[in-house]
């Protein structure tokens, strides 16, 4: 029987018998002023790509904010806000110990499936799609948590079924059971982008957690034959499918996007046409401060800035698979192994889109993409990476280091 | 049971899980990366010329800059056409109904709010702007064109004011004719889209219209310009270069205005046209049509000829109509008419009779007033004078417009001489004036077959006195001034210089001598001859004659031989004069069409066209510099302008009243003199009878002109001064008996002040007849 309780948790963990070194570090984790310092690598990279972000995306945003409202700064300094403030949360994340996020996790994926249920009864609609709840002062979509949510508690399980990984009852089908009601939420929102990323992501924490490779081929086959039957079947999916191969087959409707993204891209050349000197953001572009920013980088800062950026993307995220390979347990390892991976698979995604490597669907470009609540919940990741490179002995990262 | 709040917690990873960590790393980190970067290199240096040329293609939009069309000038630098910036309004219904359907819009645009103001401002109908606006697919739909600077700040104020966005100013051009319609058939006019149609405008088109440039801006998707973008493309307008013509406008007024005294006086149904040239350059000083129009608006027709269209009940026919009255109304007779020139032609028969060696000045010629011709099937050619002219030598002949004696120089010439002169004075080709609309006339004579046929010399015969033949009025005058400018064949020419927008010649025009026709002794012998026509007693050119001027010239009468055959009689008159006869310096031709007749003046080139061109001539010598020698009969019958004598006593004012050959009578009994009639410097026949008041003021009664037709010129005076009026003249100067009133400058019956100065058109009534 599993138990989703996290109320009792506090004293379960009281009840449970360490062994010496165990209980040591427990007791050194607890005390954060005894937790060594947070990696600074990793935290350094962030805030270069955080303050690079909320750059471009005052360059991306400000011809549409002028003509909209006179106001050209009203989209940058609400990100400046939200990144200011979630910077702070970021720190905040970093100073709890490791173990409130184990505690937490069953709790939090309850709470985000409650939310994604909550959300066709009490959500904002928008393009016939229905992913927003909305808090007053901002909007979020419950899919940004429960992306985390997925994190955390598939790695708490990983810990717990341990060996039992390579059977199917506990390998399998738990995890299985959690990304199908996930996942059958958001489609009903509907919500494809965020369905593949919490398919893409519970696979890797189940692959890195040691489900067999032959689930995986059973898996990735029933997620195809799923796939092409969401494609057929939905008439929005399918259409961008065709758009994806021939984006020029209507200009002006369903290819207008892609078509002035790769414009916009493709204008940029070797060294781009200046920070804030973009054209394609002037109304061309959808989304330009959005989803599509990255083409605003390419066209701005040509192709030398926009491999920077993802040479920057890319070194965060090495850091992040360093730290997981280091880290001081089974639980910090799968987490910071599931936020790096859901890291680059947004990154990933989103270029793809902007590059017409894949169909177009709209997924936002961490840190970047203008938006309060998915910048927080992507700091707060971080911050929750950086809580787990505390844990790392200083000598051994050093040692590492040296080699 | 397992509990995921932490039993397991602080258990190392596994080698499953760092290995696969490992895996992933290498993944997600490296080759997803590399996928991703490969993917851009692609887009962003093999494929960038491509996206870039099309992201610009989209993002720039190109303005015309229209160029300003050059300014046509007159020889003297009187503007005569000039182009003023205008202004075209259009709309965009797109963006009005995107800004208006929009509640959060901070734009203003308001269907019914913009075609309101557009409709108080623009004078458009209200409807029709909003018929504009259903078209909501639509980003430009035109308002008003050619709108002025005024009104369109009147548009952008508006615009401002209610922060619209969808109105917009374009900047075009406007064309101006400041003298409207003077010259009007020379200097033609521009359609709407400033191309030329007509005149100069047409024939020099390529110079007057300058090269568009564009500017090519980077805009927003919805055509704004970008914000902090100085990208600019800018390709400069060359603006179009400024004719300068021959034309000047004081000669071309003079022309006109005596071209349409003609016209009125002489009921001329056709109307007509007059032509003044330098006969040494080929310059056109004046082409004046009677029809003028006014160029800034050349599409209106007269009123009486729009009265006649708007009679026409069918639509379709009533438009056709109005195309053809347009067409009529721009037609430059001057070029594209033809006439058969008449005895006019005369001119040429004695030159390339003289130049031919086949006569000479003492050649004699007897007129018995017919003669036969071989092929004319025993009818007997007549003379006009049908009592014959008798006895004459070459002048005489000339001044008598004798037939007789020109169908015998013609004959004498022979058929292939005489067209070897008539091709060589420039009458079957055209001329090469610069005038778009020239008719060749080459096809308008008889072939060499018919002409030539030494069976049938009736065609030669007829043509020696310029019937059964057409030519265009330009030919005539420019055949003419070969005549008498020392035998030069002349190319007429109306633009003199072109210069681009930066002042540089473009383009010059030297005098074109075409060829040499006839000798200079020949021709200084013609001009002489037809000085004699004009001034010489007999002469049938008298009333042209303008006192202190040698003028000579030759009057011509036809009926149009194509009616004739149809049973019409229709006259076609005209007179070609030149001026002075000893170096001839520009020539003046007046072609009247179909005078209907009811006119009190006789039927004739004689009567009708020459006193017009010596009005020409009188005003247009001394304007170009030529001054007048009198003569003492001349002197004698000059005007006298009345000097001021109010308020000197009687005796001194008769003395001198008396010494200017004028006479007085007194009213009054007092010393000084109140009042005189006529006022201080108005001019009077000399003779005529000054009235000065002593004491008593003039009389304010007015009077009733009497009717002074056919009186000789002291008749006319006693007439007029007997009634308390008083008379100047103009036209045949003589007191000889012949010379008799033809025309007045006020109507007979007309009641008039007292002390009028009225003025009388001498005619010499002894020749009158179709020469």
């Amino acid at each position: 029987m599993i138990r989703y309780d996290g109320g009792s948790r506090g004293r379960e963990v009281e009840e449970h018998v360490y062994d010496r070194e165990e209980l040591t570090r427990e007791a050194q984790s607890r005390t954060a002023t005894r937790r060594g310092p947070m990696d600074l690598p990793f935290f350094f990279l962030t805030m270069i790509i955080l303050t690079v972000g909320v750059i471009m995306v005052l360059s991306a945003s400000f011809a549409r904010a002028y003509y909209q409202s006179d106001d050209p700064t009203r989209y940058f300094t609400r990100q400046l806000l939200f990144a200011v403030s979630g910077t702070a949360l970021m720190l905040l994340a970093s100073r709890f110990p490791v173990y409130i996020y184990r505690r937490f996790s069953m709790p939090l994926l309850a709470a985000s499936i409650f939310l994604l249920i909550l959300v066709p009864i009490i959500g904002a609609e928008d393009n016939g799609a229905t992913r927003w709840i909305n808090l007053g002062f901002t909007t979020f979509q419950p899919s940004e948590i429960t992306k985390l949510a997925v994190i955390l508690a598939f790695a708490s399980m990983i810990c717990v079924y341990k060996d039992k990984m390579k059977t199917f009852k506990y390998g399998v089908l738990p995890f299985a059971i959690i990304l199908v009601v996930v996942v059958g939420l958001l489609i009903l929102e509907p919500h494809l982008s965020a369905s593949v990323i919490i398919i893409a992501i519970g696979a890797i924490m189940m692959f890195a957690g040691g489900t067999r490779w032959q689930y995986f081929a059973i898996g990735g086959g029933v997620v195809a034959v799923l796939g092409v039957l969401l494609v057929t079947q939905m008439g929005y999916a399918s259409s961008r499918i065709s758009t994806w191969l021939d984006p020029f087959s209507d200009p002006q409707g369903d290819g207008f996007q892609i078509i002035q993204s790769l414009y916009a891209v493709g204008s940029g050349g070797l060294l781009g046409l200046g920070l804030g000197q973009g054209r394609q953001k002037y109304l061309y572009l959808p989304e330009e401060h959005n989803d599509f920013i990255f083409a605003v980088v390419c066209e701005e800062l040509g192709l030398i800035g926009a491999l920077l950026i993802l040479l920057l993307f890319a070194l965060l995220i090495v850091r992040g698979y360093w730290l997981a390979l280091h880290a001081r347990d089974r639980f910090g390892a799968l987490v910071i192994t599931g936020i790096t991976s859901l890291l680059a698979i947004q990154v990933f995604l989103n270029v793809a889109v902007v590059t017409n490597l894949v169909p177009c669907t709209g997924i936002s470009l961490p840190f970047f993409s203008y938006g309060g609540t998915a910048l927080w919940i992507q700091l707060v990741e971080m911050g929750i990476v950086l809580s787990i490179s505390r844990d790392i002995p200083l000598k051994r990262r050093k040692k590492d280091e040296g080699k | 049971m397992a509990n995921f709040g932490g039993k397991s917690y602080g258990q190392r990873p596994n080698k499953t899980i760092l290995s696969r960590t490992l895996i992933l790393m290498i993944v997600c980190g490296v080759v997803a990366f590399s996928v991703l970067g490969g993917r851009l290199c692609k887009l962003m240096i093999a494929d960038h010329d491509y996206y870039e040329q099309r992201a610009v293609e989209q993002q720039t939009r190109a303005t015309t800059v229209k160029a300003n069309r050059g300014t046509i000038y007159d020889t003297d630098g009187n503007v005569l056409a000039m182009s003023a910036t205008a202004y075209t309004v259009f709309i965009s219904p797109y963006e009005i109904l995107k800004y208006s359907s929009d509640p959060d819009s901070k734009y203003g645009d308001d269907p019914e709010l913009i075609a309101q103001g557009l409709s108080d401002i623009l004078g458009v109908e209200y409807d029709s702007i909003m018929e504009m606006m259903e078209d909501t697919e639509s980003w430009y739909k035109t308002v008003a064109t050619k709108i002025d600077t005024d009104i369109a700040d009147q548009v952008r104020e508006f615009k401002s004011e209610h922060n619209i966005v969808g109105i917009h100013i374009e900047t075009d051009s406007k064309r101006y004719y400041p003298y409207g319609d003077l010259a009007s058939h020379v200097i033609g006019f521009v359609g709407t889209d400033n191309y030329g149609l007509e005149g100069l405008e047409a024939q020099y088109n390529e110079y007057l219209e300058g090269t568009d440039g564009s500017v090519v801006r980077l805009t927003t998707n919805e055509g704004v310009e970008m914000l902090f973008e100085n990208y600019e493309n800018y390709n400069p307008a060359t603006d179009g270069s400024n004719l300068k013509t021959t034309i000047d406008v004081t000669i071309q007024s003079i022309a006109e205005k005596y071209l349409q005294e003609a016209v009125a006086q002489n009921d001329i149904l056709n109307g007509g046209c007059c032509i003044i040239m330098d006969v040494n350059t080929g310059e056109i000083l004046a082409m004046a049509n009677a029809n003028g129009y006014d160029l800034n608006s050349p599409w209106t027709l007269s009123e009486e000829a729009q009265a006649e269209i708007d009679a026409i009940e069918d639509e379709e026919e009533r438009s056709e109509a109005l195309y053809t009255a347009q067409l009529a109304q721009w037609r430059n007779m001057a070029i594209s008419d033809t006439y058969e020139p008449g005895s006019v032609f005369k001119i040429i028969t004695m030159a390339m009779g003289l130049d031919s060696g086949t006569v000479s000045e003492d050649s004699s010629f007897y007129c018995s007033g017919s003669m036969d011709v071989l092929g004319r099937g025993g009818i007997p050619l007549n003379c006009w004078r049908h009592a014959g002219h008798g006895s004459q030598n070459l002048r005489e002949a000339a001044m008598h417009s004798c037939n007789v004696a020109f169908v015998n120089i013609g004959l004498q010439v022979g058929a292939d001489t005489f067209y070897d002169y008539v091709e060589a004075f420039g009458l079957w080709d055209k001329t090469g004036v610069d005038l778009a609309g020239e008719t060749s006339t080459r096809g308008l004579w008889w072939t060499d077959e018919v002409f030539k046929n030494p069976q049938n010399l009736s065609q030669l015969a007829a043509a020696s006195f310029g019937q059964t033949f057409n030519v265009t009025p330009i030919q005539m005058i420019t055949a003419v001034a070969a005549a008498v400018n020392g035998g030069y064949l002349m190319e007429p020419y109306l633009v003199s210089e072109i210069t681009d927008a930066s002042g540089e010649v473009v383009y010059s025009k030297e005098p074109t001598v075409v060829r040499q026709v006839i000798s200079e002794e020949t021709s200084a012998l013609v001009a002489d001859i037809l000085g004699s026509v004009v001034n010489d007693e007999g002469g049938t050119g008298s009333n042209a004659a303008v006192a202190g001027y040698s003028i000579g010239g030759k009057t011509g009468t036809t009926t149009k031989t194509t009616l004739e055959a149809q049973g019409i009689t229709e006259y076609m008159v005209s007179f070609c004069g030149v001026a002075p006869t000893e170096d001839p310096e520009i020539a003046v031709l007046l072609v009247l069409d179909n005078p209907s007749g009811e006119a009190e003046t006789y039927v004739s080139g004689g009567a009708m066209a020459a006193p017009y061109v010596g009005k020409i001539m009188s005003e247009v010598l001394p304007y170009v510099g030529v001054d007048p020698v009198y003569d003492e009969d001349e002197q004698a019958l000059l005007d006298v302008s009345v000097p001021r004598v109010v308020n000197s006593d009687i005796a001194s004012a008769r003395s001198e009243l008396e010494a200017l050959g004028l006479n007085v009578r007194v009213e009054g009994d007092g010393d000084t003199v109140t009042s005189q009639l006529p006022g201080a410097g108005v001019e009077v026949a000399p003779g005529s009878t000054v009235i000065i008041y002593a004491g008593e003021e003039a009389s304010e009664e007015s009077v009733s002109v009497p009717n002074l037709y056919g009186m000789t010129m002291s008749q006319a005076q006693q007439a007029l001064e007997s009634r308390g009026l008083f008379m100047r003249t103009s036209g045949a100067q003589a007191t000889s008996s012949s010379i008799v009133v033809s025309q007045q400058s006020v109507a007979y019956g007309e009641e008039v002040p007292y002390g009028t100065v009225i003025e009388v058109t001498m005619i010499d009534s002894s020749n009158l007849g179709n020469y």
